[in-house]
């Protein structure tokens, strides 16, 4: 054993002893023992967890990588992930859990970037492109302020769509690439599928 | 009668298609679809290669990419409707977004204007993620395409795209297509194989289930056939406008003319004036209007929106 380690290891035991290295596990449990701490301290954790702070609790040398992707490897079909975010992981719920997650718990209080009202007609948007004003006036019983329609835009959320064939030819409304990727969707069939509850087949 | 409709009829015997002998009956074997495949594709292929039989090629490819928009947009769970796609494709002003259905569409019409000789075309059509994986499918389906001919090597395609992500549908139409063109020596893509698959039968073929792979060869093979109708039935309009167009007096009607053999949906105040597409001959609205009433006043164009404004018109249907 070299010296700056066991430099550490006494100094560890100044602290209470906590075991890194697991040296009396074999080797199989001793990895498993591993991946257990991670992912303890990542469900633990509200914020994404750095690599630093997670090769804390695993032994010397141990890559912290190769037991993250062990962790995901499990965790395939689960409704939550292990997503490698700015600055380290987190766990996260998969995108397509939302609505259920919504359904549970009051997000009411929650300061949201957006209004009901915008993440209303977003969602109309996202659903029915290209749609007009008047298509959304269909959905919603009442005309959408263009400034609503403004502030999606300029968020880069919406954009111009084809001209829509009627009198006037108001322009329609389409969602943008800015959209797929705030909401984390790889394309627009990522939204919840709405056919599914429409024509179950 | 400003022309003699004999032209249309004399051009219809003339023009070969299928024996009744061989489509009598159903394709039910591995052995019947692969001689019906073999005859059809044969017809098709003479149809779009000899210029003898007057078949718009242009017109026939883009018309063929609405259909595959609309298959693969069904296919895809988001059920557009052919027109709808049509006009967001048509209506949107240039620099404008052309949102998921027009998108599909110009997807398809990339399609066909794909040069198969010039490698790095197709991977910029499907994505650099997905395009690493094609060369290696391709390969595999030409392979299959020529032991045991083209259909074989369209299903093998599809079922490898599909068994590696199964929300490829589009490109994997698109690469059975490709395999589909080579095979046959194509110079370009003829989007068929979309056209009658669906969710269903492409889940079955991907889950390796007993019978998916014929009944995929099936589906392609009835498009195939359906293809040969469309074919024939756009030559004979083709033919029905080239001879009246020495009847427009319009200035400009031969690059319109033109226009409509190549484009099977024509915009008259976006494609027509002020210039006419594809050329630098002016054309103004009006003149675009009266052009395109009076070639639906010949008969030989038209309308397909059915409304009284934002028209499109074209030769076939």
């Amino acid at each position: 054993m070299t010296t700056p380690t066991r430099k550490r290891k006494l100094a560890e035991e100044g602290d209470a002893v906590f075991d890194r290295e697991l040296d009396d596990l074999p080797q199989e449990l001793r990895w498993r023992e591993w991946m257990g701490r991670i992912e303890a301290v990542l469900f633990a954790s509200a914020a994404p967890v750095g690599r630093e702070d997670l090769a804390r609790v695993v032994g010397q040398g141990a890559s912290v990588e190769m037991l993250i992707e062990d962790i995901r490897a499990e965790l395939t079909g689960r409704p939550y992930e292990l997503a490698q975010v700015a600055g380290g992981w987190m766990f996260r719920t998969r995108t397509r859990f939302a609505e259920a997650i919504k359904v549970a718990a009051d997000l009411a209080d929650q300061s949201l970037a957006f209004t009901e009202m915008e993440m209303g007609v977003l969602c109309a948007i996202a659903y029915h492109q290209p749609i007009d004003r008047a298509g959304l006036a269909d959905i919603f019983g009442k005309e959408i302020s263009r400034d609503l329609l403004a502030r999606l835009r300029y968020k880069d959320l919406i954009a111009s769509g084809p001209r829509s064939p009627r009198p006037g030819a108001p322009h329609t409304f389409v969602t943008t690439q800015t959209f797929l990727v705030t909401f984390d969707l790889e394309s627009l069939r990522d939204l919840p599928e709405l056919e599914l509850v429409q024509h179950p087949d | 009668m400003t022309y003699p409709p004999a032209t249309i009829s004399d051009d219809l015997s003339t023009l070969p298609q299928l024996p009744a002998w061989v489509t009598s009956g159903r394709a039910e074997t591995v052995e019947t679809v692969a001689f019906r495949s073999g005859s059809a594709l044969t017809l098709l292929d003479q149809l779009i290669n000899n210029e003898r039989h007057g078949v718009p090629v242009k017109l026939f490819a883009n018309r063929l990419a609405l259909s595959a928009a609309t298959a693969t947009s069904k296919l895809e769970g988001r059920l557009a409707r052919e027109g709808d796609i049509r006009d967001a494709y048509h209506l949107t002003p240039p620099g404008e977004a052309r949102g998921p259905d027009g998108d599909l569409l110009a997807f398809w019409r990339d399609a066909v204007r794909l040069r198969l000789n010039t490698p790095g075309e197709i991977a910029a059509l499907i994505g650099p993620d997905i395009a690493a994986d094609a060369a290696g499918w391709l390969g595999a389906g030409q392979d299959r395409a020529r032991t045991h001919g083209p259909l074989a090597g369209c299903e093998a395609v599809l079922r490898a795209v599909l068994g590696a992500d199964d929300r490829a549908e589009r490109v994997a139409c698109l690469l059975s297509d490709v395999v589909l063109a080579r095979a046959l020596n194509w110079t370009m893509v003829l989007p068929v194989s979309a056209q009658r698959l669906t969710k269903s039968v492409l889940r079955d073929l991907a889950a390796g289930k007993q019978g998916a792979g014929l009944a995929v060869q099936v589906r392609i093979l009835e498009t195939v056939e359906e293809t040969i109708r469309l074919a024939r039935d756009l030559a004979r309009r083709a033919e029905a406008l080239r001879a009246v167009a020495p009847k427009l007096r319009a200035k400009g009607s031969s690059a319109a003319v033109e226009l409509f053999l190549t484009e099977d949906a024509v915009a008259p105040a976006s494609m027509l004036s002020p210039r006419i597409r594809g050329t630098s001959i002016p054309m103004t609205d009006r003149a675009a209007r009266r052009l395109c009433d009076r070639l639906v006043e010949l008969g030989v164009a038209r309308e397909l929106t059915g409304r009284a404004s934002f028209r499109l018109y074209g030769i076939g249907s």
